[in-house]
């Protein structure tokens, strides 16, 4: 067969680290780096002050690092981070951070991100998160381990979408999603999204022992079963004692309902969350200034 | 001299002007005309009759000028200052052109239909799709997944929701939300943020509270005659009742 001379440009700056493979057509930026046996197909874009560990498959037309489309971002040194054994199936899109949101957008390991998915700027996705096609997560939003967005679906800036929670296909999501529950509802009057149920697979892949299984289904039970006041419901049940998920779940529900409009992040307009201080280099944190606790 | 990304592939009858930057594995094709300060990123491809106006910036992936069948399209035409994210499509016109206006953001993956004719400062979020032939006037504002269908018209100030869709029309100065398709009320805050004092703030919202209260998707015709005079002589309330009368009979035979 032939020899066809590969083209790619890669800047001279850049760090590739010599197991990983860049396929034809791929651009990447001075300010990027490349973990070992991460693999981008054609027509990969990374650009922007980024890291990607290693193991990443990055299907072809990917732009990753790119600047983020808030009309408030003025061009300061913010960056993206992406850790390990990521799949990012064909045309997903990922910006680095914003000056006002604390200049990290961050996705963890292990995490599948299905075919035109669209992650802004400031967005902390943590790991073995599934999102499905065209699932577009608009700024400053915290995907916690283990979450499922069906295909199409859609969440406002500075939502929560809680551990092992699932969103149905084609569900806006404008308020926090607690923990394993499925929240669902397409239209605007006859189905509006909500909390539908238990995400049971969701347990299953938590990995809980007996007895906090039993607790977080209780409690999920007692949360969700009626529409008596979920403030009352909550403290009935810490009174309680419960513990491990199902403590989680509460605080988690408490934390969105001093939120605005059921968004707890919404406390962090303007400014960085902690999440920042935790994953950004240490270089990184003069930045953050006295904004940070 | 243009400074052009040796990868690039820019046909030699394209013409670039001066400062205009080009990135690697761009295609741009013979009869393409780009103004000074515009960038095009690596991966775009920019063919058809298009114009591009000055500082503009094209982000990797988009299309612009393609025809519906994957090839050339026809005239394009794109305003100055705009924003032309990831993955976006905008087809070329067939009949008459496509055009863009000035200081718009049309985040990843829009489509643009062919003869589709945006105002100026549109922020179209992602996933926007915009048929071919549609009309959308100034200061429009989109939320993820809307549709604007072929030949509909968008009047100007009006916000639509994620996953909404108008068939027909959106009236000026107003929310719109859907499926199914209803006018919300008036996109008050971005009235403000351009401008609008309150006094016309609130002669919109009696106006919206008479035309659109009854939850129907659009205003009967009767009902812009029933207007009181002191709010139906408003200018803005005006520009309203002119658009509804011009986008009328917009698919009413497909809608009833």
């Amino acid at each position: 067969m032939a020899e066809v001379a590969v083209l790619r440009e890669i800047d001279p700056a850049a760090r590739v680290a010599p197991q990983a493979v860049i396929g034809e057509y791929c651009v990447i930026g001075p300010n990027v780096t490349i973990g070992p046996g991460t693999v981008l197909r054609r027509q990969v874009s990374v650009t922007g002050h980024t890291i990607i560990g290693s193991q990443n498959l990055i299907e072809e037309r990917c732009v990753l690092g790119a600047t983020p489309q808030d009309l408030k971002y003025a061009g300061g040194p913010a960056m993206l981070i992406i850790g390990h054994r990521n799949r990012f199936e064909r045309e997903v899109t990922v910006h680095i951070g914003t000056e006002a949101g604390g200049y990290l957008t961050r996705i963890g390991d292990d995490n599948v991100l299905m075919a035109g998915c669209h992650v802004a700027h400031d967005c902390y996705v943590d790991d073995r998160t599934h999102l499905g096609r065209q699932v577009l997560l608009g700024g400053h939003i915290h995907v916690q381990t283990g979450a499922v967005c069906e295909d199409m679906s859609a969440a406002h800036h500075f939502s929560t979408i809680g551990r092992f929670a699932r969103v149905g296909a084609r569900t806006p999501v404008r308020r926090d999603v607690p923990p394993f529950t499925v929240f669902r509802g397409e239209g605007a009057e006859d189905s509006p999204p909500a909390v539908i149920g238990i995400h049971e697979e969701g347990i299953a892949a938590a990995g809980l022992d007996r007895q906090g299984e039993k607790e977080l289904r209780a409690a999920l039970k007692e949360l969700f079963g009626d529409g008596a006041a979920m403030q009352t419901k909550i403290e009935q049940l810490l009174n309680m004692g419960v513990e491990g998920e199902a403590a989680a779940l509460c605080q988690f529900i408490q934390r969105s309902l001093q939120g605005v409009f059921g968004r707890h992040r919404e406390i962090y307009r303007g400014k960085a969350p902690p999440e920042a201080r935790q994953y950004l280099p240490p270089e990184m944190h003069a930045l953050l200034g006295r904004s940070m606790p | 001299m243009p400074e052009i990304s040796k990868y690039a592939m820019v046909d030699k009858g394209a013409s670039l002007a001066d400062d205009v930057r080009v990135g690697p594995f761009a295609r741009i094709g013979p009869q393409v005309r780009i103004e000074p300060g515009c960038v095009i990123e690596n991966n775009v491809t920019i063919t058809g009759r298009t114009v591009l106006g000055a500082k503009t910036r094209v982000f990797p992936m988009a299309a612009i000028g393609v025809g519906q069948d994957g090839g050339d399209g026809g005239p394009c035409l794109i305003g100055q200052a705009t924003s032309i994210r990831e993955h976006v499509v905008i087809h070329g016109g067939l009949d008459g052109p496509t055009r863009i206006g000035s200081d718009n953001l049309i985040m990843i993956a829009c489509q643009v239909g062919a003869g589709a004719c945006l105002g100026d400062h549109g922020i179209f979020a992602n996933c926007t799709r915009i048929g071919a032939g549609a009309v959308v006037e100034d200061y429009v504002g989109t939320s993820g997944f809307a549709v604007i269908g072929p030949g509909a018209g968008v009047g100007a100030y009006t916000f639509i929701a994620g996953y909404a869709t108008v068939d027909r029309y959106a009236p000026p100065f107003a929310i719109v939300q859907g499926p199914p398709f209803r006018v919300r009320g008036v996109n008050a805050e971005k009235l403000r943020r351009c401008g609008f004092g309150e006094d016309d703030i609130r002669v919109l919202k009696n106006a919206f509270r008479d035309l659109f209260n009854d939850f129907s998707d659009h205003a009967r015709p009767e009902l812009l005659e029933e207007l009181s005079p002191e709010v139906a002589d408003h200018p803005h309330v005006q520009r309203l009742i002119e658009f509804i009368r011009r986008n009328a009979s917009k698919g009413a035979d497909r809608h009833g």
